[in-house]
């Protein structure tokens, strides 16, 4: 058996999402209405900020270009685990029905394998309006832009992502053990939704729970401070790529420990 | 013969909820759980050589698909030792997958919106096939099978015997020291079966992978296994030649019949009458001849050893006695033989 | 109408969701964080404006009005769309319409266990922590009993809604984007996101003459405005009604025509 190399399994990838995209394009009306439901969902998010906006001008010292910053920031960063990681939210009807199983038997790594399956294209249209409000409120802040800010911009953003996909694999592979756990992961993806607000509203408890225990604040808060407010920028904003890895290695794991253990239901 | 498959006293058991009934029960289960042990697979032996075809049979629950969840290396047995061409698959999951091949009940492992020829592609890129197997592979499967009308369409679209064949060819692709087939004949039509059954058989013969064969399908054990090993309960009752099973079970055919009396499909009158007729039988018949009488649903289940004793003459007596509505006569089936066995301890 | 056929659905429905204790306990806990969230974020809004209330809406107003929406939504989701639609995929839905009972009250009564339970599990709790976060800030008196008639309303209301979404997946096989457009449409046009009161002056008036704001708005506006005269209160209820009823016979009568073009092609 030859060995598995990254090479070897980026070019299985490659050819199943070329293969699943070919597919999908057959299903042009399905592709279309998500694709609408997604930029309307982008909207809606959109409309609200600027509704609260309307009303209050600033947040405790952060204004509205600085807030929607954050906010392009975090929607960009949410794109991998819309697109590459989508299939754990199927995750839970495959263990349910007994089908997870199917994948238990290829000679390669189970994890990847069972992502490998969904490339969920909508998350593209996140990724255009993220990177159309990044660019927007970047020149309105005047961020100065050197290439070393830009690939700043990109490590952290990266960083950002590793959180969101963990906190979804670990709310996923919760399904392992306890029966229709939809629940958490519903849950879970709505705490995206608050990753975009600036950590320091919150007291020191909950700045400490937020951090420490459900690393919202890694979505969007610590890695955009780098860009954002390049003298404030405290530690942890240093240490979060570092504590990215660790953190998605963890969920990595914890999801294969559950996915070894799975008995499957009967039969 | 070298051993392919070696299973010294596997033994697995689940921890399963008990449920309690009703809404005060489902109030208890939210506090308190209870849990039972269930032992799906107790204490299995079993050695298989390479290019045999064995039949593993065994009613539903039985413990025939854990045991081949543990072979696959899926679940990790809670003791006894299992080793697969050399590798004990619960550890070495990947590389043991790299050298069997799976077809799981009636659970398409091909991707569903893909051709299937876009599914063989990756297939060949994740089990790294070189070339030159692959295109021997592909031509070998067109000598056996009409793929063309298939490699082009989508599994999702395909009929249930189509897609069983896709699945078949897809396990046998990266040439596999073993391929496991859970119920492959599973709700095809007969035409099918047999089609499914000569293919199984080719790429046995040619490529000499060891298969093993789950089934509730006599007709599949007899055309394809020279080996049998059946299990009941978890327990290993019988593991040996087909030809010594066929001594014991071969001749034996059962005969359903529906009488006049049984209008209403009262399943107490039907005992009644079953018992009535059983003890009828024995007056008429003695010792070896006379046939067992038991009953399912509608039917009275008359089990007939031709060679002692003809068919006909067992349908003339019962002529004799009452009015036959409706009758067929069927080959023994897995639960019979199970039986059997037990009665008779082969 | 048979009372003990419809309250069996109901049983069952009860029971179904409480074999599921871990959820329950994550579903509070959930809720929990949610509701710390929005307390921190509308805290840090209000700490940014020199004045006390801010469109009529004081600190405690908002915060009750939007975590009672998040739990009012929590309940009254019951993802009906996704239900029918996959019953549509998958062809069960033709067992479902040929039960001697007509589809829509079937699906209704089915749904309602679930409803009172998840009222159980996560409103009561989330209304309990409002009023003690607020001190009591809810008026608890003659508001409550109107309050959830309202409630039913909407229940009534939001149900039509979906039905009438699940219908149009006879159609479409895209569940997820037909859902996702109802859900983002419902959730910001009826308040649920962003108090309707903050929303800017023309937006508002064309919202408070569709249908979604008699979902939250108005039953959230009837338990916190305790002091709105009853003639008030019964003019909002009366635009329930109509909307209830209003959406119900179109849910109704685009169903029963769907299905008879469904029939026709054989589909």
């Amino acid at each position: 058996m030859k060995k598995k190399t990254i090479g070897f399994y980026l070019k299985i990838y490659g050819k199943i999402l070329s293969q699943d995209l070919k597919s999908k394009m057959s299903y042009r009306a399905d592709f279309i209405i998500s694709t609408i439901g997604m930029i309307f969902t982008n909207i809606s998010g959109f409309i609200s900020f600027w509704i609260l906006f309307k009303n209050f001008p600033s947040i405790m010292g952060w204004t509205y270009n600085e807030m929607l910053f954050l906010y392009g920031f975090s929607l960009i960063a949410l794109t991998p685990v819309q697109c590459l990681f989508d299939n754990n939210w199927n995750l839970r009807m495959h263990v349910y029905s007994g089908d997870f199983i199917k994948y238990c038997f290829r000679p390669i790594n189970l994890f990847f394998y069972y992502m490998s399956e969904v490339f969920d294209i909508k998350g593209l249209g996140q990724l255009a309006f993220g990177i159309g409000t990044l660019i927007y409120s970047w020149n309105r802040i005047g961020i100065h832009t050197t290439p070393l800010v830009i690939l700043k911009t990109v490590i952290f953003l990266i960083t950002a992502s590793l959180f969101m996909i963990a906190i979804m694999n670990l709310a996923a592979s919760t399904c392992f053990r306890i029966i229709n756990s939809g629940y958490i992961m519903v849950m879970s993806s709505r705490f995206r939704d608050y990753a975009k607000y600036p950590i320091s509203i919150f007291s020191p408890v909950f700045r400490f729970i937020f951090t420490f225990i459900i690393p919202i604040a890694f979505i969007a808060y610590y890695p955009g401070l780098v860009v954002l407010r390049p003298d404030e920028v405290p530690l942890l904003s240093w240490l979060s790529p570092l504590i990215g890895c660790i953190f998605f290695y963890i969920s990595y794991k914890v999801w294969m420990k559950g996915a070894t253990s799975y008995n499957g239901t009967g039969s | 013969m070298d051993k392919i498959i070696e299973i010294q006293n596997a033994t697995k058991e689940f921890k399963v909820l008990n449920r309690r009934e009703g809404l005060r029960g489902s109030i208890k289960d939210l506090f308190s759980r209870n849990y039972n042990i269930v032992r799906a697979v107790n204490d299995i032996s079993i050695e298989i050589g390479s290019g045999e075809i064995v039949g593993y049979l065994g009613p539903n629950g039985a413990g025939k698909s854990t045991t081949i969840k543990m072979m696959t290396g899926v679940l990790e047995p809670t003791s006894g030792k299992i080793l697969v061409n050399g590798n004990v698959p619960y550890k070495n999951r990947t590389k043991n997958a790299q050298e069997i091949g799976v077809v799981f009940g009636q659970r398409s492992q091909l991707w569903w919106s893909l051709p299937l020829i876009e599914s063989f592609k990756i297939l060949k890129d994740i089990y790294q096939i070189e070339d030159s197997d692959y295109n021997k592979m592909m031509e070998f499967y067109r000598s056996l099978v009409d793929i063309e009308p298939l490699l082009h369409k989508p599994v999702r679209q395909m009929s249930l015997g189509q897609r069983t064949l896709s699945d078949i060819l897809a396990a046998f692709l990266h040439n596999p020291k073993v391929v496991f087939l859970d119920e492959p004949t599973i709700g095809l039509d007969v035409s099918m079966k047999s089609k499914i059954r000569v293919l199984i058989q080719a790429l046995n013969c040619e490529k000499n992978t060891t298969v093993i064969l789950t089934t509730h399908d006599m007709g599949d054990v007899d055309a394809l296994c020279r080996r049998v090993v059946i299990i009941d309960k978890g327990k290993m009752l019988y593991d040996n030649d087909i030809d010594h099973l066929k001594n014991f079970f071969g001749s034996y055919r059962t005969l359903k019949i529906r009488l006049d009396e049984i209008c209403d499909r009262d399943e107490k009158t039907l005992k009644e009458i079953s018992q009535k007729l059983s003890e009828e039988m024995s007056e008429e018949f003695s010792g070896d001849k006379n046939p067992a009488v038991s009953t399912d649903n509608e039917w009275i289940n008359v089990l007939v050893n031709e060679d002692k004793l003809a068919v006909m003459d067992a349908l003339n007596f019962i002529q004799t006695k009452h009015t036959i509505k409706d009758m067929k006569l069927e080959e023994i089936s897995t639960e019979d033989v199970i039986k059997k066995i037990y009665e008779g301890g082969v | 109408m048979n009372v003990k056929k419809h309250l069996t659905l109901t049983r069952a429905g009860i029971i179904e969701s409480l074999q599921f204790r871990l959820s329950s306990l994550v579903i509070i806990a959930g809720n929990f964080i949610y509701l710390i969230i929005v307390y921190y974020l509308w805290k840090a809004i209000y700490a940014s404006v020199d004045t006390e209330s801010v469109n009529g809406m004081t600190f405690s107003d908002t915060l009750i009005y939007l975590v009672l929406a998040t739990s009012l939504f929590g309940f009254m989701e019951m993802y009906l769309v996704w239900q029918m639609g996959r019953d549509i995929q998958s062809g069960k839905i033709i067992l479902d319409i040929s039960k001697p009972m007509k589809y829509m009250p079937f699906m209704f009564w089915s749904l309602s266990g679930s409803v009172v339970m998840s009222f159980i599990m996560t409103f009561i709790p989330t209304f309990v922590a409002v009023y003690f976060l607020t001190n009591g800030a809810i008026h608890l008196g003659i508001n409550i009993l109107f309050f959830l008639i309202s409630v039913v309303f909407a229940i009534i209301i939001n149900f039509s809604i979906d039905f009438f979404i699940g219908t149009v997946c006879l159609y479409t096989e895209s569940i997820w984007g037909i859902n996702i457009m109802k859900e983002v449409i419902v959730l910001l046009l009826s308040g649920a996101t962003i108090p309707i009161a903050f929303f800017p002056e023309p937006l508002k008036t064309i919202v408070l003459y569709l249908p979604f704001q008699s979902i939250y708005n108005v039953p959230l506006t009837i338990l916190t405005k305790s002091e709105m005269p009853v003639e008030e209160v019964f003019k909002m209820m009366l635009t329930q009604v109509f909307w209830a009823a209003a959406a119900m016979l179109i849910s109704s009568l685009f169903w029963k025509k769907s299905l008879k073009v469904i029939t026709v092609n054989g589909g």
